[in-house]
């Protein structure tokens, strides 16, 4: 599935976006970037490893997982996801 | 040998919380115009130098003081005694860096002093465009060239 | 006289067609009352107007108003607002700038300045302490913001500069008043009503300083706020490194990023050709902070290699990436930077410039503006056609003179007012209010008009800020924005930037208010006086005969045809209802009898 990065989330990632298949859920998907660039792991998802980062916004398919079924949102390989720090602005 | 100000161009953004805070701290209003430290913009060149009183060795402020007003302390600090001061402004004048100001309103000199330890300035810098040191630590500027060279050096022979 | 801790305690009025001075004592009672700048400006106006008043003419007059934190160390407080019936939209304006003039005109010892009336030829008005007089402009008269603002530095020194380009000369409906430079009261016209009065600039410089009542607790609360802020991950990072431009890529995301005026939607494929994350990479020198501000969101901005386009300046903000991006379909950076670096040099609403443009090209388009009017072929995506037509504009040249009517007038000339992407007349910024519902509520309900820092949803509806709310929902939109605008309102007038609401809430705004003023107000009380000041201005559109509340025929009945909210339109009858009872409104939208005695707003 195709992986967005906002923001400094792309100074870690090293690129704008990237396919990342195999996930089957958003926690999945978080754990995956996460093995892949480490310094992911502490923005992205909470300590103990099961709710998302506190200051990461996650969309699937434009929508917010709150709006969904938070972290245990299921993924398929057509979905898109976007990835991105608290920002702000107006 | 007490702490030092340095300040760091590179990172300020011209907001003037030092002039802020350290008018306050001064003189309980805020008011640019009795700070000690104060911001300089160079817009075509995009940088922002913060100054304030460097606090010199050899202080041409405290060997040009007819009364003694201006002399150093425990700390390093070239201290402005207000009771001794005649305001003669002749440190306004020997200072050759313009740090220490006469205030028309006031009529009165005014210098930094390091706020006795407080340092609010710095302490309330966003940025940390002002910061303060211990000269007798190694000076973090030196130590992040020595990381440069390191990282090169390892570069080359791996 | 004794002055009011937080206050200066005098009003400077200005008569332009007498050329008289006077300096009259602050009125306290109002200003406890409507807190200072926005409101307490709003609060003189609306003493002093008739609301039928004609913008333009010698009868109305012009407001600038400090609040009792500008100048201080509180956060981010270098704000002024600047009031008067806006011009483009026949309501009350109230145009808030940041930058460093505000503080200085306190230094000087004033709170605020009321110009009235007409002078007989340009002037400008110097302001030396004490010291305040009438100095001719005449060679002033016909230049832009930086060449003005440079020229009474080199004569005057260390000063401060607010000043009008020639657009505000020429009475173009959105010309700003600029400030430092490149800090703008944008919004409205201000800057032609300034210019209607033959007023340039305003020139301060002061060296007095500002006091507040409890000194102590003052610093205590300040610091708790500051902390906050540089905690933040938004306030303390965010902004400061990556600027407001970076809103670009999220709000696409939700498919809430209005595309070619609206017309396809509002989720662009190329949207990252304009994002904030490109503008670091390419035409960011630094960031720049205001007065006294930890945040430091400004962009310094340069061009080079690129010929004509070539400059040096500030921004662009994301409301200006927008309009002159994603609205005008326009994916060249360089070119959205450039449009933003002339409507800085003169004076010119960005939002609305860069929303008219992008209006012009859909009525081109569709063949609705001849080609012959405009000079030139003109389609959505044309990037040296919009950099040219806001120099046109800027100049009065040509088609220019029709752009400077903004998009609702122009659109309404060539039979389609429908096609003005507008609320109130005044152009709705860079968030669809189809895919972001609360927004749209926020521009039909606006007091000035299309705007969104009267209450901005979209902390809530895309960021989470302080709770996260769905965007398609309608569901609580009314009663949260409700809250949002009275505690912008109060955000506002207290003189602090509005910007620091994303990392400090009441608590903090009402802290640092009531130590500088000496109030023992609860939180609650100070709040309050928010939703005072939005009845304030709600009565005076009415009396000025303000259109009723509502959105383009586009945001409610044109579903959007793409992105996550594909299939969308506004639902904004459902909201206003909600809306207007959480208001305490009647079910039309006035405020009730009961409502304006609780404020102590009767008539």
């Amino acid at each position: 599935m195709l992986v967005k990065f906002f923001a400094t989330y792309r100074q870690i990632s090293g690129c704008n976006q990237c396919d990342i298949s195999g996930p089957s859920s958003v926690l999945e998907l978080l754990e995956e970037v996460s093995r892949r660039w480490p310094a992911f792991r502490p923005l992205v998802l909470n300590e103990a490893g099961t709710e998302k980062g506190e200051d990461a916004i996650i969309l699937v398919n434009g929508r917010h997982i709150e709006h969904l079924d938070g972290i245990r949102t299921a993924l398929s390989e057509a979905d898109y996801v976007a990835l991105t720090p608290l920002v702000a602005g107006g | 040998m007490g702490k030092q100000l340095v300040v760091d161009p590179k990172k300020c953004v011209s907001c003037r919380t030092c002039e802020l805070v350290c008018s306050f701290q001064h003189n309980e209003e805020f008011n640019p115009r009795l700070s000690n430290v104060s911001v300089f913009y160079y817009e075509k060149e995009c940088i922002t130098v913060p100054l304030m009183c460097m606090q010199c060795d050899e202080a041409s402020c405290a060997a040009i003081c007819p009364t003694g007003a201006l002399s150093r302390n425990a700390e390093g600090v070239v201290e402005h005694n207000a009771d001794k001061c005649i305001v003669c402004k002749m440190c306004v004048s020997a200072c050759p860096l313009g740090n220490v100001s006469y205030s028309p309103a006031k009529r009165k000199i005014f210098k930094c002093d390091m706020c006795g330890g407080e340092t609010m300035c710095a302490q309330y810098c966003p940025t940390g465009a002002i910061s303060v040191v211990d000269p007798t630590d190694v000076p973090s500027k030196k130590q992040l060239a020595a990381d440069k060279m390191m990282a090169a050096v390892e570069e080359v022979s791996a | 006289m004794a002055q009011a801790k937080g206050w200066m305690g005098t009003i400077l009025r200005v008569n332009l067609t007498e050329g008289t001075i006077t300096k009259e004592p602050l009125n306290m009672q109002d200003a406890n009352d409507y807190v200072g700048a926005r409101g307490l400006g709003t609060k003189y106006y609306c003493n002093e107007v008739d609301p039928k008043v004609e913008p333009l003419a010698p009868e109305n007059k012009l407001i600038f108003m400090t609040g009792p934190l500008t100048g201080t160390a509180a956060t981010s407080a270098g704000r002024y607002e600047v009031v008067s019936k806006a011009p483009l939209t026949g309501i009350i304006g109230a145009a808030n700038s940041g930058g460093h003039f505000g503080p200085e005109l306190k230094y000087a010892g004033y709170d605020g300045i009321i110009f009235e009336g007409k002078a007989e030829k340009p002037v400008y008005l110097l302001i030396l302490d004490d010291q305040v007089e009438l100095l001719d402009a005449g060679d002033l008269w016909g230049q832009g913001v930086h060449e003005v603002t440079e020229a009474l530095e080199a004569k005057h020194g260390s000063v401060r500069v607010s000043t009008i380009g020639t657009p505000g000369e020429r009475g173009v409906l959105f010309a700003g008043v600029m400030n430092d430079k490149n800090r703008a009261a944008g919004r409205g016209g201000m800057g032609a009503v300034m210019g209607s009065k033959n007023l340039k600039a305003v020139v301060v410089r002061g060296t007095g300083g500002v006091k507040v009542a409890r000194p102590k607790e003052f610093m205590d609360e300040i610091t708790k706020a500051r902390t906050m802020l540089c905690e933040h991950p938004v306030t303390g990072e965010g902004l400061g490194a990556l600027g407001t431009e970076i809103l670009v890529n999220i709000v696409n995301e939700v498919g809430g990023l209005p595309l070619r005026n609206g017309r396809d939607g509002a989720y662009w494929d190329e949207a990252d050709s304009t994002s904030g994350e490109r503008l670091v990479d390419t035409y960011l020198v630094k960031n720049q902070g205001c007065f006294g501000c930890t945040i430091a969101c400004g962009r310094v901005t340069k061009i080079e290699g690129r010929g004509d386009l070539d400059g040096l300046g500030e921004g662009p903000e994301y409301e200006a990436g927008w309009s002159y991006g994603a609205a005008c379909g326009v994916t060249d950076l360089g070119a959205i930077v450039k449009a933003n670096f002339i409507c800085n040099e003169q004076g010119m609403d960005p939002i609305t410039l860069g929303a008219t443009i992008a209006c012009a090209m859909e009525l081109s388009e569709m063949g609705a503006i001849p080609e012959e009017d405009i000079g030139f072929p003109l389609r959505f995506g044309d990037a040296e056609a919009m950099v040219k037509l806001t120099q046109m504009t800027a100049d009065g040249e040509g088609f220019g003179q029709i752009l400077g009517l903004g998009s609702y007038r122009m659109a309404e000339k060539y039979g389609h007012p429908e096609l003005s992407m507008s609320a109130k007349k005044q152009e709705m910024p860079a968030y669809d209010g189809r895919a972001i519902q609360g927004i749209g509520l926020e521009y039909a309900t606006s007091n000035r008009g299309g705007c969104h820092v009267r209450g901005y949803m979209i902390s809530p509806e895309v960021l989470g800020i302080p709770l996260k709310m769905d965007p398609l929902e309608t569901e609580g939109k009314g009663a949260l924005l409700k809250t949002f605008q009275d505690l912008t309102a109060l955000c506002d007038s207290t003189g602090i930037c509005l910007f620091t609401t994303f990392g400090i809430g009441l608590p903090e705004i009402a802290g640092m208010y009531r130590e500088a003023v000496g109030s023992d107000e609860s939180d609650e009380e100070i709040l309050l006086k928010g939703e005072r000041i939005w009845n304030l201005e709600k009565r005076f559109n009415i009396q000025a005969g303000v259109e009723k509340d509502t959105l383009p025929p586009r945001l409610l009945r044109e579903a959007l045809p793409s992105g996550p909210a594909k299939g969308k339109v506004s639902q904004l009858q459902t909201m206003l209802a909600d809306y207007y009872a959480e208001r305490g409104w009647t079910a039309d939208g006035d405020p009730t009898p009961e409502k304006l005695e609780e404020l102590n707003l009767s008539y």
